[in-house]
This record gives structure tokens, C-alpha cells and sequence, in this order.
């Protein structure tokens, strides 16, 4: 993200944006904004099911957005279909995905190619399967650069090691092979081939889990770090809501695919409005806190085959009315820039936004592309 | 996906049984096996009734080497004996073959998998080796060596049992060289199932080896074998032939192997008699492919989560 | 690659070679009526038999002399002499048999393995569409069948039949060729069957092993990373899926060719080529022992070799075993 003052001066930025936008963005359009995404997978045998069912959020340019929930909410699986890597038997029913304003979901596979890895690219959970294992990291990193890109081996080469010295691995390690590096390593290595064809958007699925919490804390600086100097914007996909905490400005927390709360980290984490998202944070031990009994959430997330008619969480919420089992709570937005979906926080509670007042508050930060008028260095 | 699992409940025996059938059901190519299998069955259990008695020499009922004709639905051989006759008959004893040579190979080679993978330590090492060199044995060439020597210590024509001697060396060799690789698949098996938490668990709360072993591992080693016997009777009908046609095989127990050993010594590629090849050749192949399918089929619905395969 | 696993490997062969050569040992000394067999020829005078005997050490006690002579003179070459060859000693009537089977696997061999890792590896990738479903059936079918169900029905169809090839043999009986490329076509007229019947037998089992080691690497997670980079299916296949699925596959290639060449006994047969298979019936039928032992020796060491090859290369190609 350019500075007010960096880009008075004139001068280049750091690293950000190498590559024009693409052909087709909209001026004035944020960096990705999702609307009424939904994902049918189509089973063997019975009915399809939705994992990710009219799921809406925006990112903007050099925002973290932090995707939380148990196993099985849907957050990956809405994080794969932005670039479209489902399974054979799942597609995307219904909703677009703009990025700089274009829809990428009426996209072909070949058109939206273009987008993968070069707008958008991953860190995996458990990058020791994730990288190839008879193959150098040096050349997996160096590969979207020679394929995608079209740039000769040695630079391709050349600049796979400078990646690898952005994340702390020393470039000589690039002619080593997956089973050779430490687990926190693969996973900066991982990192280091997201950021090879310089994207505006880096997802990290679960990119700590396997990790243990010292090197967990510094791959998470290391992320911040990368952020601060590139101007990236990241998805964190995990279910561990400290490591939101430290590292996300927004976070959206999902319950059996559907959004149950979405907002400002500071503000969704202090004041939790959906019970979900409460319950989840009570369950976090804190170590400064008293001691006292584990807080479990009773029961299990829905059969998604056969999802419960109104509310999902209504079932295992202590703070169920009637109609949560028959009406699906309507999203409600707040002055404080949270949404909800419950009916404890209908349309019209106090500081709730209605119509166009609502729209107005998300657009908060500064739009990727600037208006016309404005000089880019 | 944790949302799609229903609750688990332990099934009880017929409940189980009822799920295998409906998950076996369903699988088309396990369904074509096993009807394929059926009909060969039938033929094999009482060949006579659908085309009367074995032709031998003495009572063939055509002229040598026809073709196809009303009269005999798939020609005659070189003897003047009905095809169809023949191929029929041959059901019985190449199946027979197979299903001895299976049970052999079953009961060594789980016998030896389980001692193997259960004792651990010296035994499992020179077990394994032993079934190494098992392994490493090629099948047609053990026959080659073996066959003459037990013959010459039993002569020719000897019949143990009824059973002429030809044909039981031959199934002690079809069972020597396949009973490696069941072994082997089966130690593996005890071994996971050994480090499994559950088998931790029953010791832990004090149940016995004995019990362990009957309740725990065994249920799982069942299914096992089950998958793996099928796929070794293919095995054992397809090496069978392969035998009988070297001319290991008995000339009066026209096994298919030994119509077509029959065949190629009567020259009939050469002679054009296309219908002295393809009955035993058909039968052959059908009967291979349909244990081959229904055993990965088994291995597929019962042990869904295993890789180890022949 | 590791010392460690090279000196474990070689160990592991050697020790089964002793076992090869023990079980031979076995089988055609120690077994009753040993001595008989391997010296009563029909095509000797008793004091060539006599003499035979004496070189074989017959006459010595079982063990340890039988033994340790056998031992030394398996380790030197000395296999004893053939009946049915009127005296030449069992090397050299092996020898003279070994080139054109090597050649008719070999060939076999090339042909099965690169159209079967093709073949499996593009329907293993597009795991249950038509192409793999068909291929698979067929890969199916043609695994089992023996060689000789396959070479039958060939010779009744393209050499009877048609007339485009010759029945049997590798060269026509009693022709004097006007010119090596006579010769050499004359051969290769004879080689087209006996080698699709190989090539045919074989493609079944590598198409069908190849497609479940694609399909294998299809669910790992690095191909989904491969797929978010925006490569192209292809190039994912080509540079991903298919050194990973080698891995395994190399293995079960290199072993296999331990097997072929006995297994190919039938193949011969069928088209009667002059190689190892015809000279094991023929010997069989001779009762021709000595023969018979080299063959069974042979063809069991050629096997654990083969196997020390399959390691040895896996050791050189998976990084993971290299360190």
C-alpha cells in the first residue's frame, strides 16, 4: 500500500504492483469482492450438498481478512472456488467473485488461468505435501516465472532466490528438496513461490497448523513483515483465532457455510455479537484469566445433506428463539462495520444501517485503481 | 467433511451384512463377476448334465477337426471329440485345480502372514526371507524343476486320492509360488492393525492376546483374505494354464490349458481351426477377468481404505 | 545414494542368491533318485555316464562333498552337460538359446512399456471418462490372458488367414539368402507376431499399474498446487503427476524383466522361436536334467538381479532415499 507521502514524492514503491492490472479491471473497483457465493457438491449418492452457501465479503488493497470456523464450515472450500479449484464434482451455483471488478466466475478454465498465481496464489496447510517432493524447491518457485511468465530459466532461477532470501532462507537452499527443509522452512518456501509472479492476493490456508508455536510465530511475522513491504493482501484461512488476532484486520467467521459474523478484528473479537462467534472465543483458554471449567459448544455442525431449515447454529445456540428453527436470520450491517446473520440483531436494532447507508460504510479504504486523474508511479 | 458424517453406531452382524450386500450391490463390475462366475460354477458342479459324459478317444462323436456345425455347436478336435463337450468338462477341472491351489495358498500364506506379523522379531526376519525367495521364484520355471522330479519319485500315471498326480503337482506349484505374496500382504496387514490404537486400547484395559487376536485383528484380516483368495484363484486358473499348455497337465483331464496344448500340437493355428482355440482360450479369459473384478470389487467394499495391492 | 541402503540391498540379494542356489541344490541332488536323473541319458554309454557322474561328484556323500562341489562348480561355470545335446555342456547349449529370447523380451519389453505408461498414464488421469473406462477394460482384459491366448488366435488371423506373416519360427527353414537384407527381413517377417504377442501380454499389466500410480498422484496435494499456479493440465501431468508415478513404476518395471524371461516360455512356444522357453519344453520332455537345472538356476538368479537393479535405481531416483 503506497504511503500518502511515497506517492506524493513520486517515487516507485517498494515492490508493489510490478505488473500492470489486468486489461479488463474496473477503475474504482475494490480488490476482490464476493457476493452470494455459493458451491454445490454433487454427491455419489443423495442429495448435493452446499458447503459454501450465499457467502458474501470484500477485501480491499493491503487488508488481511482472516476466514475462521470449526472443520468443516466451508471457509477452504470458499477460499479454492475464488480461483476455482474444486473437485471434479463441485462447482459454483451461484454468486461472482470480482477481482479489480472482473467476474471470474462466468470465466472458462483457460481464461481464468491467466488469473491464478499471477492476481491470486496460495500457501497450503502442510507444505510437505504440497511441494512436490522430487523436485528442487529452487524450480518449483522458479516454475510459474519460466511457465506463466515466459522468462528465461536463469532469471527465473535468479529471482526464485531472491524470494527465498525476502522469506529467510538462504538462496543456496534453493537446489534442495522438500524432505530436506524443516517443517517452518517448507513453509516459507511455500510462501516464497506464492509471491513469485508478485499477486495481489496471497491466500494461506491453515499456513501455521502443522507448525509449532515458535515457528508458528515467526512465519506470522514474517507474513506481516511481507505485507508492510510488498503491500499484500491476504485470506487467512484458520480456525485458530489468536493467530487472527495478530495478523488480521478483518475477520469473518463461518458456521456450516454460511456467514454468522464478519467485521473489524478488534471489534468482532471485544464484542462478539453472533453466540457463535462468542462461544468460540470463550473457548480459547486465556492464560491471564482465572481458572475455570472448559467451555464446549454441545452437539455437532450439521449433516449439510439436510441442513436444519432456518438458522443453522439454532440447534446448539443457548440463546435460540422459535423462529431460528424456521427462518434464516437476515444479514444486518453496523455502524461499527460488523454484519450479522441472527435474529437477536434483526434490521433495525440500534446502530443497524439499512439500504444505501449500508453500502456506504464498506467502502471504507482507498480503491485498488485509482480514479482517473491520478498519476501512478 | 466433518458435517457429512453421521453419528457412527456399531453395526450388528446381519446389519453389516446387509450393508456389504448393498455396497457390493452397487458396483457394476463386481455384478458382471460374479454372474460370470455363477454360470461357471454351474457348469463346473455337474458338467455332465448339460452335455452328457466326458468324450474320450474311444467315443468321440465327430469326424477330426470340423468346424462348427448343428451337429457340434463348436467344432471337433483332432480325435474327433465334441468341443463343447470338452470345454465343459474342463470347466470342472480347471476350477478344481484353481479352488485347490487357492486353498493352499490361503491357508500358507495367511498361516505364515500372521505368525510373521504377530511374533515379530527372529521369526518375522527369516520368514520374510523366506518368502523372499518365494517371491523371487518364477512360477513357470519352479514347475519346470519341480514337476518331473516329484513325478519320476511317484511315476507318471500315479493317483493319489483319485487325483491323477499330474494335476496335484501342479497344484502344489500354483500354491508354492502364489502363497509369497498373500503372506506378505497379510503380515502388513497385522502389523498396522498391531500399532493400532484400538489394539493399545484393549491392552490397556487388560483384555488378553488370545482375545485381541479373535475379536480385534482377526475381523479385520477376514476381509483380508477374503478379497485376496478370489484374487488368487485368478491367479491360479490363469497359471494352471499356462501349466497345462507347457504339457505339465494330465492328457485325459482336458483341463482348458490342455485342450489348447491339444490344439497347438494338432497344428491348429496353422490348420485354421479357429474353433478348437477359442472356446478354452474365451473361458480362460472370462473366468480370469470376472475373479479379477469381483476381487478388487471385495477389496474396494471391504477394506476401503487399504493400498496394498498384488 | 546411501551406503547404507546400497550394503542392504546387495546383502539381501546375496542371500537369496545362496538360497536360489541351495533350493536348486535340493531339488535336483538331494532330492530320491537324484543321481539316476542327472546321469541316465538315453544318448550315453554307461561309462559316459560313469564319468559324468564322477565330474558331478555323484559318488561323494551328499553333504558337505556333494554340496561343496556343487557349490564350486555352479561358481565357476560348470553346469554339467546336456543329455539331449549329445554332451555339450548346459552353458553352452543355453548360451546358444539365450540371444534370440533376450531379443524377442527385450523388444517386447520397449514396445510394453512405452505405449503401456502412455496408455495408463492419460486414463489414470482422467480417471472414470470414457477413454479410461475403455482403456481399463481392455488393459484388463489383456492381463489376463496368457501369451499363448494371445499368440494363437494372431497366427490364425495374420499368418494363416491373411497370410502376411509366417506361422512359426524366427527364420525360414532352409533358405540361403541372397544378401544380409534378405536375411534381415526374412527375420523381421517372422518377428512382427511373436512380438505383438509379447508386447500385447505385457501392455495389460504396466497400463493398468500406471493408471493407479497417475491416479494416485492425482489426489496429492502438490497437484492441487500445480493447478492454483494456473499451469495447464497437461503440463501438470508431464512435470508433476508423472515423475512421482515413476517412482513405483520403475520399480515393478525392473522386477518384472526378472520374470519375463521365464515367462515368455509360452509365447515361444506358440510361434516356435528358437529361444530359452522351446529349449525348457524340450528339455522337460527330455527329462533332460542338467538342462533343466541351468535353466531353473538361471533364470531364478536373473530374478533377485533384477530385483537389485529395481532397488538400486529407485535409490538413484527418489530424492528421499538418496540422502
Amino acid at each position: 500500500m503506497t504511503t500518502p507521502e511515497a506517492r506524493d514524492a513520486g517515487q516507485p514503491v517498494r515492490g508493489r504492483r510490478q505488473w500492470p492490472l489486468p486489461k479488463q479491471a474496473v477503475p474504482g473497483a475494490p480488490l476482490l469482492e464476493v457476493e452470494h457465493l455459493s458451491v454445490r457438491f454433487k454427491m455419489a449418492s443423495g442429495p448435493s450438498v452446499k458447503p459454501v452457501d450465499d457467502v458474501s465479503f470484500r477485501l480491499d488493497d493491503g487488508d488481511a481478512l482472516g476466514i475462521a470456523g470449526e472443520s468443516g464450515c466451508g471457509k477452504t472450500t470458499t477460499a479454492l472456488s475464488l480461483v476455482r479449484l474444486l473437485p471434479a464434482n463441485g462447482r459454483i451455483s451461484n454468486g461472482s467473485v470480482k477481482l479489480f471488478g472482473i467476474d471470474l466466475v462466468p470465466k472458462t478454465e483457460r481464461q481464468l488461468a491467466r488469473y491464478r498465481w499471477r492476481e491470486i496464489s496460495m500457501v497450503f496447510q502442510g507444505a510437505m505435501n504440497a511441494l512436490n517432493p522430487v523436485k528442487r524447491i529452487g524450480d518449483q518457485i522458479a516454475e510459474p516465472l519460466e511457465v506463466r511468465l515466459g522468462q528465461p530459466r536463469d532469471a527465473s532461477l535468479k529471482r526464485a532466490g531472491d524470494l527465498l532470501e525476502l522469506v529467510g532462507i538462504p538462496r543456496q537452499r534453493a537446489s534442495a528438496y522438500p524432505h530436506e527443509l524443516s517443517g517452518g522452512m517448507r513453509q516459507r518456501a511455500m510462501i516464497a513461490m506464492a509471491l513469485a509472479c508478485d499477486p495481489a492476493i496471497v491466500i494461506g490456508d491453515e499456513p501455521t497448523t502443522a507448525l509449532d508455536v515458535m515457528v508458528q510465530a515467526q512465519i506470522l511475522v514474517l507474513l506481516e513483515r511481507l505485507r508492510r513491504d510488498l503491500g499484500l493482501s491476504l485470506i487467512l484461512i484458520t480456525h485458530d483465532l489468536s493467530v487472527i488476532a495478530e495478523t488480521c484486520d478483518r475477520v469473518m467467521v463461518m458456521y456450516a457455510g454460511k456467514v454468522a459474523e464478519e467485521g473489524p478484528v478488534r471489534r468482532v473479537f471485544t464484542a462478539p455479537r453472533h453466540p457463535y462467534t462468542a462461544k468460540l472465543l470463550s473457548a480459547v483458554p486465556n492464560i491471564r484469566a482465572d481458572r475455570r471449567n472448559l467451555e464446549v459448544i454441545p452437539g455437532m455442525p450439521p449433516d449439510l445433506r439436510t441442513p436444519p431449515p432456518g438458522c443453522r447454529f439454532a440447534p446448539r445456540c443457548d440463546k435460540a428463539m422459535p423462529q431460528c428453527t424456521t427462518e434464516v436470520p437476515p444479514e444486518v450491517r453496523f455502524s461499527d462495520g460488523v454484519r450479522v446473520a441472527c435474529h437477536l440483531f434483526p434490521p433495525g436494532s440500534v446502530g443497524a444501517l439499512s439500504g444505501d447507508a449500508a453500502k456506504l460504510v464498506v467502502a471504507a479504504s482507498m480503491p485498488v485503481t485509482p480514479p482517473p486523474g491520478e498519476a501512478r508511479p | 467433511m466433518s458435517a457429512l458424517t453421521a453419528a457412527v453406531r456399531r453395526p450388528s452382524r446381519t446389519r453389516g451384512f446387509r450393508e456389504f450386500l448393498g455396497r457390493f450391490g452397487g458396483r457394476s463390475d463386481g455384478i458382471v463377476g460374479v454372474a460370470i462366475l455363477a454360470v461357471f460354477a454351474i457348469l463346473a458342479l455337474a458338467p455332465a448334465l448339460f452335455v452328457g459324459p466326458l468324450e474320450n478317444a474311444v467315443t468321440a462323436s465327430g469326424s477330426p477337426l470340423d468346424p462348427p456345425s448343428a451337429a457340434h455347436l463348436l467344432g471337433t478336435d483332432e480325435l474327433g471329440r465334441d468341443l463343447l463337450n470338452m470345454t465343459v468338462h474342463g470347466a470342472r477341472i480347471s476350477m478344481t485345480i484353481g479352488l485347490l491351489a487357492t486353498l493352499i495358498t490361503v491357508v500358507v500364506g495367511v498361516g505364515i502372514g500372521i505368525m510373521s506379523g504377530f511374533l515379530g522379531g527372529r521369526w518375522d526376519a527369516f520368514l520374510m526371507w523366506l518368502t523372499d525367495v518365494f517371491l523371487v521364484l518364477p512360477n513357470l520355471v519352479l514347475a519346470i524343476a519341480l514337476a518331473p522330479i516329484l513325478l519320476s519319485l511317484v511315476g507318471d500315471e500315479a493317483e493319489i486320492f483319485g487325483i491323477k498326480a499330474k494335476l496335484i503337482v501342479i497344484v502344489i506349484v500354483i500354491g508354492l509360488t502364489s502363497w509369497a505374496t498373500t503372506a506378505r500382504i497379510i503380515r502388513s496387514q497385522v502389523l498396522s492393525l498391531k500399532e493400532r490404537a484400538f489394539v493399545d486400547r484393549a491392552r490397556v484395559i487388560g483384555t488378553g492376546s488370545g482375545r485381541i487376536m479373535r475379536r480385534h485383528i482377526l475381523p479385520n484380516i477376514i476381509n483380508l483374505i477374503v478379497a485376496q483368495a478370489v484374487l488368487t484363484f485368478a491367479y491360479a486358473v490363469f497359471t494352471e494354464t499356462s501349466l497345462s499348455f507347457i504339457g505339465l497337465g494330465d492328457p485325459f483331464s482336458p483341463s482348458w490349458g490342455q485342450i489348447l496344448n491339444a490344439a497347438q500340437e494338432a497344428g491348429a493355428p496353422g490348420l485354421l481351426a479357429w474353433w478348437y482355440i477359442a472356446p478354452p482360450a474365451v473361458c480362460v479369459v472370462l473366468v480370469v477377468v470376472a475373479f479379477t473384478l469381483v476381487g478388487n470389487a471385495l477389496d474396494d467394499v471391504l477394506n476401503p481404505k487399504s493400498g496394498a495391492r498384488r | 545414494m546411501n551406503g547404507r541402503y546400497l550394503v542392504n540391498k546387495l546383502a539381501r540379494a546375496f542371500l537369496t542368491i545362496v538360497a536360489i542356489m541351495l533350493l536348486n541344490f535340493l531339488l535336483f541332488r538331494a532330492m530320491p533318485g537324484s543321481s539316476v536323473r542327472l546321469t541316465h541319458s538315453p544318448y550315453q554309454t554307461q561309462e559316459q555316464i560313469d564319468q559324468q557322474a564322477h565330474k558331478l561328484g555323484l559318488d561323494q556323500p551328499l553333504l558337505p562333498d556333494q554340496l561343496v562341489t556343487y557349490i564350486r562348480q555352479t561358481l565357476s561355470g560348470e553346469l554339467g552337460d546336456s543329455f539331449k545335446f549329445k554332451g555339450q555342456p548346459v552353458t553352452q547349449v543355453i548360451g546358444d538359446r539365450l540371444g534370440p529370447t533376450l531379443l524377442l523380451i527385450g523388444l517386447g519389453e520397449v514396445i510394453a512399456i512405452v505405449l503401456g505408461l502412455a496408455l495408463g498414464a492419460y486414463s489414470g488421469w482422467r480417471r472414470g471418462s470414457a477413454v479410461d473406462r475403455i482403456g481399463g477394460g481392455i488393459g484388463l482384459i489383456l492381463y489376463s490372458m496368457p501369451y499363448f491366448v494371445i499368440g494363437m488366435p494372431l497366427i490364425v488371423i495374420f499368418a494363416a488367414a491373411l497370410g502376411w506373416f509366417p506361422t512359426s519360427g524366427m527364420l525360414t527353414a532352409g533358405v540361403v539368402y541372397d544378401s544380409w537384407t534378405d536375411q534381415l527381413f526374412d527375420f523381421l517377417r517372422h518377428l512382427v507376431l511373436p512380438l505383438a504377442t509379447v508386447s500385447l501380454g505385457l501392455i495389460g499389466g504396466y497400463s493398468i499399474l500406471m493408471r493407479a500410480a497417475i491416479a494416485e498422484t492425482r489426489a496429492e496435494d502438490y497437484v492441487t498446487t500445480a493447478r492454483a499456479k494456473g499451469l495447464t493440465d497437461g503440463r501438470i501431468l508431464r512435470t508433476h503427476a508423472f515423475p512421482n508415478a515413476m517412482l513405483p513404476m520403475v520399480t515393478i518395471i525392473a522386477i518384472n524383466l526378472g520374470y519375463v524371461v521365464g515367462g515368455a516360455i509360452t509365447a515361444e512356444i506358440v510361434f516356435n522361436w528358437p529361444g530359452i522357453g522351446t529349449l525348457t519344453v524340450d528339455a522337460l520332455s527330455a527329462r533332460d536334467y542338467p538342462v533343466l537345472q541351468g535353466i531353473f538356476l538361471m533364470l531364478a538368479v536373473a530374478v533377485v538381479l533384477a530385483n537389485l537393479v529395481a532397488d538400486l535405481v529407485y535409490g538413484l531416483l527418489d530424492p528421499r532415499v538418496r540422502s
